[in-house]
């Protein structure tokens, strides 16, 4: 408690403070309250206040480890709400439906358990997951990795191809040229890009930066990782989850029914990277840098659909120098006794890819 | 120092003088406060009134269009009413345009039964559900369709049924209200639909359905004598469960309905009552005094248990805004859809995520509330504590009510109880 100067007491006599005195205590009093309450409120909106005090979650960026006032630059896709009524709609709805349930409404070319909403999280919305409002406005674009200019078709093709393992799919293969589910997809993304300028890459798109690890990504510590992290939805045995009815709600995340070893999640970087800023589901950037690496490590390190590229006589070895060289992932391995990249063996030997198709998705 | 010169200084007054005393100016920061908790009080008073408006609007215009279902089924807003009920309730599962889920749920889109049967079949459907094979446009499903009886009124399930038969099965006819409440009658109380089999014996015209699966063998000894007794009239220090949830594990208010949980999930609760990770006066009183052969035997008990919704929106939630927030998140707060991890209906997904559907709104508002402030926090990863803090009061509201207004589990047979628990079997080959 402060205490006052003797002299600030009233001195005897003076029992009552003049009028005056008695208007400024009040002015001082009023506008001393008015700016509690708007220092208290700015408190509140920068969001410096502690949320037991508020009573809500500071908002916090997706990508937790990029540091703050990102969010603020991030656009935000249009609601569903404003999908319009009318022919283009009624594609953008069924572009929708297929990136949600990409095994019930594109049947005929997955070959996998996995839709494409499994990575691309809230529905091809969310920053820092590959959001489709970000991929959209770069198409068609020149990729180094196939040394061709690619059309969001292409792009989605590759997708198809090792995401979604379409050489295991009731058709052998991804959707050909030309086919509905491009342009419905398409259809759904363009709507979902609305108002971002083409030609530049918006902030959120990919899967955004991860540091490179201190410490080589180890296996061993990614297990531990993974057991404490992120059995209870994918399953002790990485093999995910499904209700009652057998319909996927935990996808896996390797095995024969994920995705194969020509898919862009293979890479370690690349998943170490998605799980920084996107997992454990709703709680992104727990994971340390180093402890995203070595679960991604862990994660990659297993067993997958073979490459599709690896047709005929092409052996593991071959893969290795053809597509597997210049990056971060255990394809030609052997781990655990066990070579990596040769797949399983009820997989249908499909026909290989179309030339030009590369590595991506 | 200061005060040294304090009591030096003649002009202070002494303790027994008395009238200074009262003329002793309150200093001027605690004017600031209490003008600044009076404005702030004013701000909250103000905010909470407009928020219960706004609920009760909300609450006006949905009575106001649940008066609107009384018009024939053919009319436009029926239609409309039909559209919004199906993606409300059916489409977590059935898909936003009908065409199922490849090997686990039927398309009603050009779904040769729908087109067969018409409105009266979907109705029949909904009222009892339907358990083991069905074939649906030559591919044979063996799933868990829940029951609609206890969850949907007369409007609402002829409002759905129409529109299911009209816009995906191309039926001209829809159904009247008038007719389901006859269906209603006669299906009163039945067992789930045993497959497609039985529903063909029961509705002409159906294509051919797959032969009914022999009856599995009644496993006795499952409920055992003890489980009988603890749950309906207690013992010792463990009063009697069904005390307080209800003779069918059905639960009130804040009291769980308990009917269909995931047996792990039931079993881990208990623990956690009992070892004080979980906080509850009752609840930690009769855990303590179960032994661990009573807790597996109660929790398999309820997880099998089959019981009608006694749940109804209540909280004055927005149920639209409540069911974007289940089935489709709020990722702005950081918010996943609740339907992610608790299974595409709210059934749960054992062993370790609860059903959520037809769960008493008080209670499970609460709960949000209770991880929100840390009052419980016994969730594996600390999962629910951030998605309860990021909803506020009215999303907590509008969440809890429309979960509120789903299905039931439709309760796991005992003979797939081990199965589930371990896990799911997969229905690879038998689906399209
Ligand atoms: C197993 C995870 C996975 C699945 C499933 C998946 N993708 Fe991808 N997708 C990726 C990865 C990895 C990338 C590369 C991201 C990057 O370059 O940062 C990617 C990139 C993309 C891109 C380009 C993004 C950009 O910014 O250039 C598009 C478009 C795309 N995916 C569409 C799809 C579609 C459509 C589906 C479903 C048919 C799908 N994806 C399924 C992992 C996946
Ligand atoms: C709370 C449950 C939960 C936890 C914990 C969790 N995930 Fe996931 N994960 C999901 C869900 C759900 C998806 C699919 C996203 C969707 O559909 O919204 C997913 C998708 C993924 C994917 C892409 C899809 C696939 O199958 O390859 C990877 C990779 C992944 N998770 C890795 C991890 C890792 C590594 C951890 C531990 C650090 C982890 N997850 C923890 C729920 C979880
Ligand atoms: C929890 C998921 C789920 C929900 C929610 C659900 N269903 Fe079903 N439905 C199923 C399953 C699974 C089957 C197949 C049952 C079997 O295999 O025995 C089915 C079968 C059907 C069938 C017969 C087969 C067909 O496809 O023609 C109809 C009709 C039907 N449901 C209508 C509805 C309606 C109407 C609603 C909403 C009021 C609804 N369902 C909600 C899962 C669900
Ligand atoms: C005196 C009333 C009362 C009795 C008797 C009682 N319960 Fe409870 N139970 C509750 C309440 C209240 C809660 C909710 C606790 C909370 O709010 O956290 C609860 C919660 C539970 C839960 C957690 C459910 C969930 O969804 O998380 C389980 C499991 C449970 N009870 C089982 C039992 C069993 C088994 C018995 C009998 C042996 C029993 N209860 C007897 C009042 C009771
Ligand atoms: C990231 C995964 C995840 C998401 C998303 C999620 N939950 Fe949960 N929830 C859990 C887990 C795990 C538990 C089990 C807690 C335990 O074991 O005590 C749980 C438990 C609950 C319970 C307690 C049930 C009971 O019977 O006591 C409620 C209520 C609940 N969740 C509501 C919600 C709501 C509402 C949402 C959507 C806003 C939601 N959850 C989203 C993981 C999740």
């Amino acid at each position: 408690m402060t205490r006052k100067h003797p002299s600030d007491l009233p001195q005897p006599g003076a029992d009552k403070p003049s009028r005056g005195q008695t208007t400024v205590r009040v002015i001082l009093a009023v506008g001393g309250g008015l700016a509690l309450v708007v220092l208290g409120s700015l408190v509140v909106d920068f969001g410096l206040a502690p949320s037991w005090l508020t009573g809500q979650k500071a908002a916090r960026s997706t990508a937790a480890a990029d540091g703050e006032g990102e969010k603020a630059k991030l656009f935000t896709p249009p609601d569903e709400s404003a999908i319009p009524d009318d022919e283009f709609g009624q594609s953008v709805r069924r572009g929708m439906a297929i990136f949600l349930d990409t095994g019930t409404n594109a049947h005929d070319f997955v070959g996998n358990d996995l839709s494409c909403s499994n990575c691309h999280l809230d529905a091809g919305r969310q920053a820092y997951s590959a959001p489709m409002w970000a991929a959209y406005p770069v198409y068609p674009k020149y990729r180094s990795k196939n040394k061709m200019v690619n059309t969001m078709e292409d792009r989605i093709k590759g997708c198809f191809t090792y995401s979604m393992n379409a050489q295991a799919s009731p058709s052998g293969g991804p959707p050909p040229y030309g086919s509905d589910v491009y342009r419905d997809l398409q259809a759904y993304f363009f709507w979902m890009s609305k108002g971002l300028p083409t030609g530049e890459k918006p902030e959120g798109a990919g899967f955004g930066k991860i540091d490179k690890p201190e410490k080589e990504p180890s296996r061993e510590r990614g297990e531990a990782v993974f057991a404490a992290n992120c059995a209870v939805c994918h399953g002790a045995d990485g093999q995910g989850q499904k209700d009652i009815n057998g319909k996927v709600v935990f996808p896996p995340l390797w095995g024969p029914r994920s995705y194969n070893w020509g898919a862009g999640m293979h890479k370690v970087d690349a998943a170490a990277a998605f799980i920084k800023h996107n997992m454990p589901l709703s709680q992104p950037g727990k994971l340390s840098t180093q402890e995203a690496w070595d679960v991604a490590a862990f994660v990659d390190s297993h067993p997958r659909p073979k490459d599709p590229r690896q047709v005929g006589d092409i052996t593991v070895e071959d893969g290795l120098k053809k597509w597997h060289h210049s990056h971060d992932g255990f394809y030609g391995q052997t781990i655990d006794g066990v070579l990596l990249g040769t797949g399983f063996p009820q997989e249908s030997q499909a026909a290989a890819p179309a030339a030009g198709d590369n590595s991506g998705g | 120092m200061m005060s040294d010169k304090m009591k030096q200084d003649p002009r202070l007054p002494d303790e027994t003088f008395e009238p200074f005393e009262e003329s002793r100016r309150i200093p001027l920061p605690v004017y600031w406060i209490a003008i600044a908790l009076a404005i702030w009080g004013v701000i909250m008073l103000v905010e909470t009134s407009h928020s219960t408006q706004v609920a009760d609007k909300e609450r006006a215009a949905q009575n106001a269009q649940d008066v609107t279902a009384t018009a024939p089924v053919t009319a436009e807003p029926a239609a409309a009413q039909g559209h919004a009920l199906f993606t409300a309730n059916c489409a977590t599962c059935h898909g936003d345009l009908g065409a199922g889920s490849t090997g686990a749920v039927p398309p009603l889109a050009k779904s040769d039964l729908v087109q067969a049967g018409g409105a009266e079949a979907v109705v029949r459907i909904a009222l009892r559900g339907i358990d083991g094979p069905i074939a649906v446009n030559g591919v044979t499903y063996n799933g868990h369709m829940p029951n609609f009886a206890s969850a949907l009124d007369d409007k609402q399930l002829a409002a759905i049924s129409s529109h299911v038969a009209t816009s995906f099965a191309g039926a001209k006819d829809g159904i009247e209200p008038t007719k389901v409440a006859e269906l209603r009658k006669a299906d009163a109380g039945k067992d789930p639909w045993a497959g497609g089999a039985e529903l063909a014996s029961a509705i002409t015209g159906l294509p051919a359905q797959p032969a009914r699966p022999a009856p599995a063998p009644a496993m006795a000894a499952t409920q055992s004598a003890d489980v009988e007794t603890l749950v309906k009239t207690g013992a010792g220090y463990i009063w009697a469960c069904a005390s307080c949830h209800g003779d069918k594990g059905q639960g009130m208010e804040t009291t769980p309905r308990l009917a269909g949980l995931p047996a792990a999930y039931i079993a881990k609760q208990l623990h956690d009552f009992q070892q004080g990770t979980r906080f509850n006066d009752s609840m930690a009183y009769v855990a303590k005094a179960l032994s661990e052969e009573q807790i597996q035997a109660l929790a398999a008990h309820y997880a099998v248990m089959r019981a009608p919704s006694t749940a109804r929106p209540s909280l004055k939630g927005d149920l639209a805004r409540g069911e974007q927030i289940a089935r489709e998140g709020d990722w702005s707060i950081g918010v996943p859809a609740c339907f992610t991890c608790h299974g595409p209906s709210g059934f749960g997904v054992a062993p370790d995520f609860p059903a959520l559907a037809a769960q008493h709104p008080a209670y499970t508002a609460r709960q949000l509330a209770m991880w929100a402030g840390g009052s419980r926090h016994n969730s594996p990863l600390g999962l629910m504590a951030g998605i309860g803090k990021a909803l506020n009061d009215v999303d907590r509201r509008a969440v809890a009510d429309y979960l509120a207004s789903l299905a039931p589990v439709p309760a796991t047979p005992k003979t797939e109880l081990a199965a589930i628990d371990a896990s799911i079997p997969v229905s690879e080959g038998d689906a399209q």
